[in-house]
């Protein structure tokens, strides 16, 4: 395919933000945060303090990628996002869904992978804003419950990592377990991503021909009440099958 | 202070009604991830449901090594208060 939108500018720029971000992401973790913590006592404010950082950081990272053209896209139904006690669940399809999210949502908690909390660049901020490491899997499930409880909004990925393309998409029961035990309303987000870029298993490098154009796409709330009535691990059950229907039919899955 | 056979029928009625098990396949020697198919996320909502009915707080440490059904029976009777 042809190369457009200019392939090259395209190219280093996207090197570029990557270094970008990853300085940015140190340096807000190991300096800001700690600031924060230092001036911030109190833990509730603390948390919510140090989220907003991090989502003006990413909200900013959006804004630039997009002002610069390096990217388009579209936020539909950003409005109903950010409830008391939201659980919201998205598909994964790029390395960048969590900056959309969590830069235009960001009171919310989210669901982290427990690396983010070893690795030296990410740790200081993941530990500041107080999201929560997707392992040991109980430990994961009590916190994510105590969150919701507290009134937070949280955000979960339920594919635990990205979409590899052109395979299914495959989900864990996580998120309905999590939020039958505790959301008040759950709320899914499908997100594409046209041509395809960021994706897993491929480095940072292989650009697409031309600009990409995310789109996220807020759906309605699922009621939860349907699901109740029967213990637990059926109810879950039921609910992660359906989950699976929803984001198989919403998103597509290309190579 | 339950008996081991309390307990056995308290797992046991706990894991047909939770998982709608088959009552013959909740054996002690059955293994929860071969035979009965409970994985990570049940065992956590079967361990919160049981230290309800056991009325213990419990740390999901305790269960790492729980492999049977009589592994789990095991650790209720050492969580027991003596």
């Amino acid at each position: 395919m042809k190369r457009t939108d200019f392939y090259w500018l395209r190219l280093v720029g996207t090197g570029l933000w990557f270094l970008v971000f990853g300085l940015v992401t140190f340096v807000l973790g190991f300096m800001v945060l700690p600031l924060i913590r230092l001036v911030t006592p109190n833990r509730q404010r603390r948390m919510l303090r140090s989220r907003a950082v991090l989502g003006a950081g990413m909200r900013s990272f959006i804004h630039g990628v997009s002002d610069l053209r390096f990217i388009e896209y579209e936020f539909i139904g950003r409005e109903k996002l950010g409830r008391p006690g939201q659980l919201i669940v998205a598909n994964h399809p790029t390395l960048i869904d969590v900056c959309f999210l969590l830069g235009f949502v960001p009171t919310a908690s989210c669901i982290v992978k427990a690396g983010h909390f070893r690795n030296l660049i990410t740790r200081g901020a993941v530990i500041g804003a107080a999201y929560i490491p997707n392992a040991p899997t109980e430990e994961m499930i009590h916190a994510a419950e105590a969150a919701l409880q507290a009134g937070e909004t949280l955000l979960m990925f339920p594919e635990g990592t990205r979409t590899v393309p052109g395979r299914p998409l495959t989900m864990q029961r996580g998120a309905a377990n999590v939020a039958l035990r505790a959301a008040r309303v759950l709320t899914p987000v499908y997100i594409s991503c046209e041509p395809s870029t960021l994706s897993k298993n491929l480095p940072w490098y292989r650009i697409p021909p031309s600009r990409p154009k995310w789109t996220l796409r807020v759906g309605d709330d699922i009621d939860l009440a349907a699901y109740r009535g029967v213990p637990l691990p059926i109810a879950s059950r039921r609910l992660h099958s359906d989950l699976a229907g929803l984001f198989g039919g919403a998103t597509q899955v290309r190579d | 202070m339950k008996s081991r056979e309390e307990i056995f029928q308290t797992v046991r009625t706990a894991l047909i009604e939770l998982f709608e098990l088959e009552a013959p396949t909740v054996v002690p020697e059955a293994r929860f991830d071969d035979d009965l198919e409970i994985d990570s996320i049940d065992a956590v909502d079967l361990i919160d449901h049981l230290s309800r009915i056991f009325d213990r707080r419990v740390s999901p440490r305790d269960f790492r090594s729980v492999r049977t059904v009589q592994d789990l029976i095991d650790t209720i009777e050492r969580l027991q208060p003596q």
